[in-house]
């Protein structure tokens, strides 16, 4: 190598670097012409011969010198620059951010504080997941509380940093008494608390595409056995050597070839970092030789301890799903529920164990090799001497002492994880969203997603069990705040915990009779064309859609009534006579009632569209819901209230921001319909099933392939949508099937603590007056057939109806409603 | 050497650019009054506004609530505020009080639509107190009150 390079080198460098005498031989030689040249290689003669190699050898000697040399000092150039490009990319990233940390998602804090519906399962279940501690004694310590007949709870809770600033760790006790919060007070005083925040449960991760977890621990909590069980098979002459070890590679070697194969690697602990850090996984000549090269730099760079420490927080260790499990912390909880600093020697001797192969021995699936892996560590620590005979007999006889289950999962609630992620994408991006550690706040309620997530499981198959013909249901849940717009929980599957195709957010479907109140409220914010008592006609219906197609809408029923109250057409969803409204008002208007409701897709305006013949997600029927629970306030429903960056400053908040584009009048009129709907029309079976004032709409598609429920309090909206991925028929009408998902909720949701009743209570501007329900013309409270409607102010009915007397039954009941 | 040479550049910079030091003085603590000025506007304005909280069945939690709002808004930590204020619009959101008081935190920061939008949702809740309707009107109409005291 070295010799070739002066050879061609004076072709192409520069005469004048030539001494004269040189350049004058290599002038001559360069005149010879090519024949001589060629004859110069077979010389005529001996002397001749001998005095051209005495040219060519001090030629070469020259050459050699003076190129090679040049050779030399022009390959060290390269060879620094690279070794400095290795340099910057091993100190940019052992010196910055050596992990990308993935974002965490919180659910809200609970808020305690008297009178607050609250069950003693609750709140030992919230503590359970914030994996505070139950004592049998006093707590004493920050994440510990006890429990006293049942009742009182006494709670030391943790440090944590809101957006608001740092909660510091503080005692309470508290009562609770019929599913209500009774007292809170200050741990071991009288001192009463208006309000204490629970820190909240860390729910979910959001990983770079490696799925990297981590857990980081400093090596000063590292247990001693643990590094000694680590050099001892990983690295013995660690603090000897400078990154490599020849004698490691020798022996390696040797015991490689005395058993025919690798049992054995001369890697060092820090090429192992390197290699993992910096390195693709590729065996070849040249990976190895970056891998020694960057070892001796990390080590020229670094302490042993921050290279034992990374290393400790880098290695492998095994796989939860699609989630990589990386450094000994995060292992430690994986396999034992425990920190490391807790775990007994043979289980330490397992985690150690498992770098060398975390698949081949991972230890719930190949438990016999498992365990033959941790005994052989277990040997060599008895070898170093950090373990006596009696306790390496000790420990090798002990079963693997695995947690039953991994205490944390990699994403429990995927469904609003996606759409966590969708809303903060807008503001981050994927990079940093996976990357940069940020602290993700959200309305998300363990509890309630806990209670949504039981009723799809159990209506789902009982639905299925019920009708032999109804299978392969799937559905979409949401749950929000009414008032705020904040979605608490969400179900995307039937399988609530399964992580595919987001339904809530992504299966738009045709809405059916969901669109109703949209058309009812375009028609009565027109007080002076239509009011709850407007007569609407339900016979007979042809519409030409082109020359030679007709239209002939029907009622579910396949009957028509002939004139109907407009509140009866709606609360019995009648079909027929909201085509003729929606076409009597206008395609157009109705597009903007749902702008104004907050539905942001477009909608085409046909006449099919009044029957709801256009595709919504749930996610855009819950906004649409939305604005009639909160009375006419449009706020776009969101599941973020905060972000905070890794060290817990804030970055950003999501405030409630509120639209009124809807007069609450009207509102209020649609409102009240929509509860007449649960109590005498196609929800009345929540009349008998709930004990709770709720409003809502059944909607159902055509063939049964959509069965829709959307109802709210004035604290909860949820709604529910059940069919089947193939768009096939159900059997179910939203009665029969998302209905019944909807009331078992709420029903979950009045026996764990319960929630208030929706309020009818009028705006200013509302009259309430009895008219005759055939005519729609004013009656009175003791007239037969007579019923009590709200109307907006000067819009009530003049013309007066017939009274005929009601009976004293019909009398004594209409007294006690 | 070293000690002349520093000599010189400090001669030169007294002597040639003394206008553009002062003039450098001058925009630095205009900028520094550009910042503080509405700061103090801020506080004097926040003084006078906030609504009398005069409901005695407002439960403890929510006065809480209130108090630790106003304790942020008057700290200027106008955003904390709003947060204060949305954990007791989640606790009870039929309070009109607080629905005022985040009308009043949306004007403060300049967002007029927010605060006249959180002014009516203060006026769908409210019963009675007429104080706090002409509150929740005159910020709707843009005409913020002098003083609700």
């Amino acid at each position: 190598m070295t010799h070739s390079k002066p050879k061609s080198t004076p072709k192409t460098k520069p005469r004048q670097k030539y001494s004269k005498k040189e350049y004058s031989k290599k002038k001559s030689s360069k005149k010879t012409p090519p024949n001589k040249k060629r004859a110069k290689k077979k010389p005529p003669n001996k002397k001749k011969n001998n005095k051209a190699k005495k040219n060519s050898v001090s030629l070469s000697r020259i050459l050699f010198n003076r190129y090679s040399l040049l050779g030399l000092f022009v390959l060290s150039i390269i060879f620094s620059g690279y070794l400095f490009y290795l340099n910057i990319k091993i100190t940019d990233k052992m010196s910055g951010r050596i992990w990308s940390l993935p974002s965490h998602v919180y659910a809200r804090p609970l808020e305690l504080y008297q009178g607050k519906y609250l069950t003693v399962q609750q709140l030992q279940s919230e503590l359970k997941q914030l994996e505070y501690t139950q004592v049998k004694n006093r707590p004493t310590k920050a994440g510990q509380f006890r429990v006293l007949n049942n009742a009182h709870f006494e709670i030391i809770s943790r440090d944590f940093t809101f957006w608001d600033g740092q909660q510091k760790s503080q005692g309470i006790r508290l009562s609770i008494v019929n599913n209500k919060l009774s007292a809170l007070h200050k741990l071991y005083s009288d001192e009463s608390l208006a309000l204490f925040r629970l820190d909240p449960v860390k729910i979910a991760g959001i990983y770079p595409a490696t799925q990297q977890e981590r857990q980081l621990i400093k090596l000063d909590e590292v247990p001693d056995d643990l590094v000694l069980a680590l050099l001892a098979v990983e690295d013995r002459r660690f603090y000897q050597h400078w990154g490599i070890d020849p004698r490691s590679i020798l022996r390696a070697l040797l015991a490689n070839v005395v058993a025919g194969g690798t049992v054995q690697g001369g890697s060092t602990l820090t090429q192992q970092l390197v290699k993992n850090l910096f390195l693709s996984p590729e065996r070849t000549l040249t990976r190895k030789i970056n891998e020694a090269l960057m070892a001796l730099l990390v080590e020229i760079n670094y302490d042993k301890s921050v290279i034992l420490e990374t290393y400790i927080n880098e290695v492998y260790l095994g796989q939860n799903g699609a989630q990589q499990i990386h450094g000994f912390e995060l292992a430690s909880q994986y396999y034992f529920a425990s920190s490391l600093k807790k775990l007994r020697r043979d289980q330490m001797a397992l985690l150690v164990g498992l770098v060398k192969g975390p698949s081949w021995y991972a230890p719930r699936r190949h438990k016999t090799r498992a365990v033959e892996r941790r005994n052989q560590v277990l040997k060599l620590m008895l070898e170093r001497g950090a373990l006596s005979q009696a306790q390496f007999n000790k420990y090798r006889a002990l079963d693997l002492g695995l947690a039953n289950k991994p205490r944390f999962s990699s994403n429990r609630f995927p469904a609003l994880i996606e759409l966590v992620k969708r809303q903060l994408q807008s503001d981050y991006d994927e990079d940093d969203l996976k990357s940069s550690g940020l602290n993700v706040f959200t309305s998300i309620d363990p509890q309630i997603q806990a209670q949504a997530e039981a009723s799809v499981l159990r209506v789902i198959s009982q639905l299925e069990k019920s009708n032999n013909k109804v299978e392969n249901l799937q559905t979409a849940f949401i749950v929000a705040s009414s008032q705020q717009g904040e979605i608490q929980a969400m179900v995307s599957d039937r399988q609530p915990s399964f992580p595919g195709f987001n339904r809530s957010l992504d299966a738009v479907r045709q809405i059916g009779s969901l669109i109703k109140p949209a058309i009812y409220l375009t028609a009565l914010q027109q007080p002076q064309n239509y009011t709850l008592a407007s007569v609407l006609d339900d016979s007979p219906l042809h519409i030409k859609t082109t020359r030679d197609d007709t239209w002939s809408p029907q009622n579910y029923d396949k009957k028509f009534s002939g004139n109907i109250l407009l509140h009866k057409a709606l609360e019995k969803s009648r079909n027929v006579p909201t085509v003729r409204l929606g076409l009597e008002v206008g395609l157009a208007d109705i597009s903007d009632a749902l702008q104004n409701l907050g539905v942001t897709r477009n909608i085409p305006a046909y006449p099919s569209m009044t029957l709801g013949a256009f595709n919504l997600s749930p996610f855009d029927v819950a906004n649409m819901y939305q604005t009639f629970a909160a009375n006419g306030f449009n706020v776009p429903l969101k599941v973020i209230r905060e972000v905070l960056n890794k060290e817990g400053r804030p970055l950003k908040r999501y405030p409630l921001k509120s639209n009124k584009a809807i007069d609450e009048k009207a509102i209020y009129l649609i409102n009240h319909s929509l509860h007449q709907v649960t109590q005498t029309g196609t929800a009345k079976s929540l009349a008998k099933n709930l004990p709770l004032t709720v409003a809502g709409k059944t909607g159902t598609t055509d063939d049964l392939r959509d069965s829709w429920f959307a109802g709210f309090t004035n604290e909860q909206l949820a709604v529910v949508w059940i069919g089947r991925d193939d768009n096939t028929s159900t059997g179910l009408t939203g009665s029969s099937g998302a209905l019944r998902l909807w009331t078992d909720f709420f029903q979950r949701q009045e026996d764990n603590g319960g929630i208030n009743s929706f309020s009818l209570e009028p705006p200013a501007g509302i009259n309430k007056v009895w008219i005759d329900e055939k005519t729609g013309g004013l009656s009175e409270k003791n007239c037969l057939g007579a019923v009590e409607l709200p109307f907006i102010q000067g819009s009530e009915p003049t013309e007066k109806a017939a009274c005929k007397s009601a009976g004293i039954i019909e009398q004594i009941k209409r007294f006690f409603k | 050497m070293q000690i002349s040479r520093n000599h010189r550049t400090n001669q030169t910079f007294l002597q040639i650019k003394p206008g553009l030091f002062l003039s450098a003085i001058l925009i630095v603590l205009l900028a520094m009054g550009g910042c503080v000025q509405p700061k103090h506007t801020a506080v004097d304005s926040a003084q006078r506004m906030l609504p009398m909280v005069n409901n005695p069945h407002l439960p403890e939690v929510i006065i809480a609530l209130i108090n630790q709002s106003d304790e942020q808004y008057f700290k200027h930590d106008l955003s904390a505020a709003l947060a204060t204020l949305e954990r007791a619009v989640r606790i009870d959101p039929r309070l009109p009080e607080v629905w005022s008081r985040m009308a009043q935190v949306y004007l403060d920061q300049g967002k007029l639509e927010q605060a006249r939008q959180h002014a009516k949702r203060s006026n769908s809740v409210l019963k009675n107190n007429m104080a706090l309707k002409d509150f929740n009107d005159n910020i709707i109409s843009g005409k913020p009150m002098e003083s609700s005291n």
